[in-house]
């Protein structure tokens, strides 16, 4: 029983851990915050290409150590992961090639991994009906998905869908 | 008269690469066989909710052939609440969702029309709190809600054929098998970059209307984002969406500062550990 308590925490500490230590870089300038909320005082401003470290996660937010002092900068003003290898400012031209690279021009040739999901296997799968009628029987019903929100305290908000950026109303 | 269907199948064929997942032999022979039934005369339109919830549970068994559900009916049944829930705040709250984790390593998630939604063990297991599953399941439901997938098989001659023949036969799951084929391909199929972005923006909303944290989706991509391109677990996954770097920048212009006040909940407690 202790053993296994041990092993949870250990479990804990270990995927609290994967987030913490890793290396980010700012892709825009913005301000670091007190606390992980836009309104907070500004600790500093933190130019593009900012090399930070992740501290933790909240929300929208993440905390970081800068060479400008730790605070918290919003999630979409930061990569994640570390350098493509080495040179410094490489990672900003990241986006423009890997659009342009293998997302961008149609010819990726998919890979076999090892128990993968490729085109070839997706275009030769055959109907499952046992398969299906079980995915099925795990079908919850809309009062039974209320019943689940409500034991963790989620509730509703009433919120429009967000305009194309760019669009009219921007 | 002959020759114009084959034409038309070839042509479905050309504009809907999932079309090369069915026997085109096969096709050509039951479309000119029912072609020839009386009542087969072409009439557009969309499909009724029981005709596209019969074409998305083809597609979904066809994915299942491939990859079957991860044998955890705990799992199953808390993917099944959280969707469900997710899908309640949406314009088709009352369709019979259904949500499941297929067996893959790849990193990806399917949407087939009628609300089957599937996502690989490879995704979930990059999870880190239950909003960042609500917003991977959330930009499906965008899918179906606004019938991205749907919309490419209605386009294709193939499927106005078909839609003839759902007309004609109601329940009649032969004629459906016979439309849509084996091979679900159609779920990763490409769709065009507006309406990824689209879906993302739709399921950022749906997600945080659930009272989640919105940033769940973005958090996901990010995660995914800084996987390598070379990496065979997310071919699929890169060669069908935009890059998420790309979707991430197009989220930061649509969310702005709007959701930096909203809260909610990130649940990272709850989130069900796979074995
Ligand atoms: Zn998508």
């Amino acid at each position: 029983m202790q053993f296994k308590q041990m092993i949870i925490v250990a479990a804990l500490l270990v995927s609290a851990s994967a987030q913490a230590g890793e290396s980010a870089t700012t892709i825009k300038a913005d301000s670091l915050k007190a606390k992980p909320f836009s309104d907070a005082k500004v600790i500093a401003s933190l130019p593009v290409a900012t090399r930070v470290e992740i501290l933790k996660k909240e929300g929208g937010w993440y905390q970081v150590k800068s060479p400008q002092g730790s605070g918290w900068v919003r999630m979409l003003s930061l990569r994640r992961g570390e350098a493509r290898t080495g040179s410094s400012g490489s990672e900003l031209t990241g986006l423009a090639s890997l659009a342009s690279g293998r997302a961008g021009t149609g010819k990726v040739v998919a890979t076999t991994g090892i128990r993968g999901l490729n085109e070839e296997e997706l275009r030769a799968a055959q109907f499952d009906e046992k398969q299906v009628a079980l995915a099925e029987s795990y079908t919850t019903t809309r009062a039974e998905a209320q019943k689940f929100a409500a034991s963790a305290r989620l509730t509703p908000v009433q919120m429009n869908y967000l305009p194309e950026p760019g669009g009219s109303s921007k | 008269m002959n020759h114009l269907i084959l034409k038309s199948l070839i042509l479905a064929g050309l504009c809907l690469p999932a079309a090369q997942a069915f026997d085109l032999g096969q096709e050509l022979r039951n479309a000119a066989r029912d072609l020839k039934k009386p009542g087969a005369a072409s009439s557009l339109g969309g499909y009724s909710e029981t005709e596209e919830v019969a074409i998305g549970r083809q597609i979904a068994g066809n994915l299942l052939g491939a990859s079957p559900l991860v044998p955890d009916k705990k799992l199953q049944k808390y993917v099944n609440n959280v969707g469900r829930w997710v899908a309640s705040q949406s314009e088709r709250a009352d369709l019979e969702w259904h949500f499941g984790v297929i067996e893959s390593n790849d990193i990806n998630a399917f949407a087939a029309p009628g609300g089957y939604i599937f996502m690989t063990r490879g995704l979930y297991k990059q999870l880190k709190d239950e909003s960042e599953l609500a917003g991977v399941l959330a930009h499906e439901i965008a899918h179906v809600i606004k019938k991205h997938h749907l919309k490419i098989l209605q386009q294709s001659r193939m499927v106005d054929l078909g839609g003839k023949l759902l007309g004609k036969q109601a329940g009649g799951n032969d004629n459906i098998r016979n439309l849509i084929g084996s091979g679900a391909e159609i779920v990763s199929r490409s769709l065009d970059k507006g309406a990824e972005f689209e879906a993302d923006r739709t399921g950022i909303v749906l997600a945080a209307r659930a009272g989640y944290n919105a940033y769940g989706l973005p958090g996901v991509l990010q995660q995914i984002g800084h996987s390598s391109a070379d990496d065979s677990s997310v071919a699929l996954l890169f060669k069908t969406h935009p890059h998420p770097d790309e979707r991430l920048a197009k989220l930061d212009d649509a969310m702005d500062s709007r959701f930096d006040g909203t809260g909610g909940k990130t649940l990272a407690q709850r989130l069900y550990k796979i074995r």
